[in-house]
């Protein structure tokens, strides 16, 4: 598995972490605190991801109007870079355990049904935004490479080092789209250009961005993804 | 002979259903509190951040393990106790009734004029924590729960009345206690803990 590894800068929100920690060390009960929430957080994750999973369904989560997008609201989060990607010279690359891997361009993925949908892009921080999204479902792509039948998770490889992994149910999801445009227009580089990932069925760390590899597997890796290795959770459902 | 500082007793259910209730709601706003930091409701990345003395988890992450920890024992602890009163006629002999009503507008006994005043705040705080679990069920589940977070109209709407629950909730806890050493003093509120 080559997925690659984050480099350590320290980003603005990790930063905002670590002084929080530190702070609160001040305190009595601080680093208990902190302690404690990561136990809490082993106990009830599987409770947590069953309901997650138990409420999931295949049918398409009802969308907004076009006139309710809202084009401000769409905070650009980064973990680390945002990097500037020639669309021409991209390749997105599908693998893992399947019988056909492809390397498709822009131009190959454009050729592919598009999809439309105006749905509402939800933040782990409390935010959200209605944004349109436009792009090809993730679950003909899957069907494209043939994945053996063990295949159970998804892996997003991004250009930026960030990385992320999915169930796969949520990845075969009708509105679980690889996009390239965003409120009609062309996906931005802030936004994630050439490619995305975007979905109404996860939080927003969970779609990543500047995808340049989709790997299908049959179990999950120690690593699971940026956030979720920090200790953030994996299901991350809505 | 009546005895004139007879203690009250409380059901044994409901003692134990005030006290779960004041532990998970300890639990959901200072977790809540953390998870409200990352984002603020009023102001966005520019609002005013809560103190950390009142947070629970350290960070985001930790903020929300705790929430969708202790969601489980709010939620379910309401349940059963919602359950409880139905079955034992609680909700009738209990809650507030059209006699306290009465009793507010015509009483010129003050201890009944108080104790109607208490019955009211107390059976009022019960659709307040149902609100608290229906605009949280809202925002954790948004796409599944759909038609539930559409009736609040805006994201901004459920953010905002969910958060409400916070100071609704403190405000209930001083009155609640203050009516309640109105009514029965220290005595009462002893009896509701032990």
């Amino acid at each position: 598995m080559s997925l690659i590894l984050p480099q350590r800068h320290l980003s603005r929100r990790q930063l905002l972490k670590l002084s929080g920690i530190s702070s609160l060390g001040l305190l009595l009960n601080g680093c208990e605190s902190t302690l404690f929430s990561e136990t809490v957080g082993h106990l009830f994750e599987p409770l947590n991801q069953s309901l997650g999973q138990l409420l999931l369904s295949q049918q398409p989560v009802p969308e907004f109007p076009v006139s309710a997008i809202e084009p401000d609201k769409l905070i650009i989060n980064t973990f680390d870079f945002t990097p500037n990607i020639d669309p021409v010279q991209f390749r997105l690359k599908i693998d893992g355990e399947v019988n056909h891997p492809l390397e498709l361009s822009m131009a190959d993925i454009r050729k592919l049904p598009l999809t439309s949908m105006v749905i509402r892009h939800i933040c782990v921080e409390g935010w959200a935004a209605i944004v349109q999204w436009g792009g090809v479902r993730l679950r003909d792509l899957v069907a494209l490479v043939k994945p053996k039948p063990n295949v159970r998770y998804v892996y997003f490889v991004s250009a930026d080092g960030y990385y992320e992994s999915w169930d796969l149910a949520s990845a075969l999801h009708p509105q679980t789209l690889m996009a390239y445009a965003k409120n009609g227009h062309p996906l931005t580089a802030d936004n994630g250009a050439p490619i995305r990932v975007a979905s109404p069925i996860k939080l927003g760390y969970k779609q990543s961005k500047w995808v340049t590899q989709i790997k299908l597997v049959s179990k999950l890796l120690p690593n699971q993804g940026y956030w979720e290795d920090q200790g953030y959770e994996w299901f991350g459902g809505l | 002979m009546p005895k004139v500082k007879s203690t009250p007793r409380q059901a044994f259910l409901a003692k134990t259903f005030h006290w779960l209730n004041i532990i998970s709601v300890t639990l959901m706003i200072t977790s809540g509190l953390e998870i409200y930091n990352a984002n603020p409701v009023f102001g966005g990345r520019n609002g005013w951040d809560i103190p950390p003395l009142l947070l629970l988890g350290g960070w985001l992450a930790g903020g929300r393990h705790w929430h969708f920890a202790a969601m489980w024992l709010f939620a379910l602890n309401l349940l059963w106790y919602g359950i409880y009163i139905l079955v034992t006629s609680r909700w009738r002999h209990r809650f507030m009734s059209k006699r306290d009503l009465k009793a507010l507008s015509l009483s010129t006994n003050p201890q009944r004029y108080n104790y109607a005043w208490h019955r009211l705040v107390y059976t009022a705080i019960i659709p307040v924590l149902l609100m608290a679990i229906l605009s949280g069920l809202a925002m954790y589940k948004p796409a599944q729960f759909h038609w539930l977070s559409s009736l609040f109209g805006s994201w901004q709407v459920l953010r905002t009345v969910h958060f409400l629950s916070v100071p609704t909730l403190i405000l209930f806890t001083i009155i609640h206690y203050s009516l309640a050493l109105k009514v029965g003093s220290f005595r009462l509120i002893k009896s509701m803990f032990f």
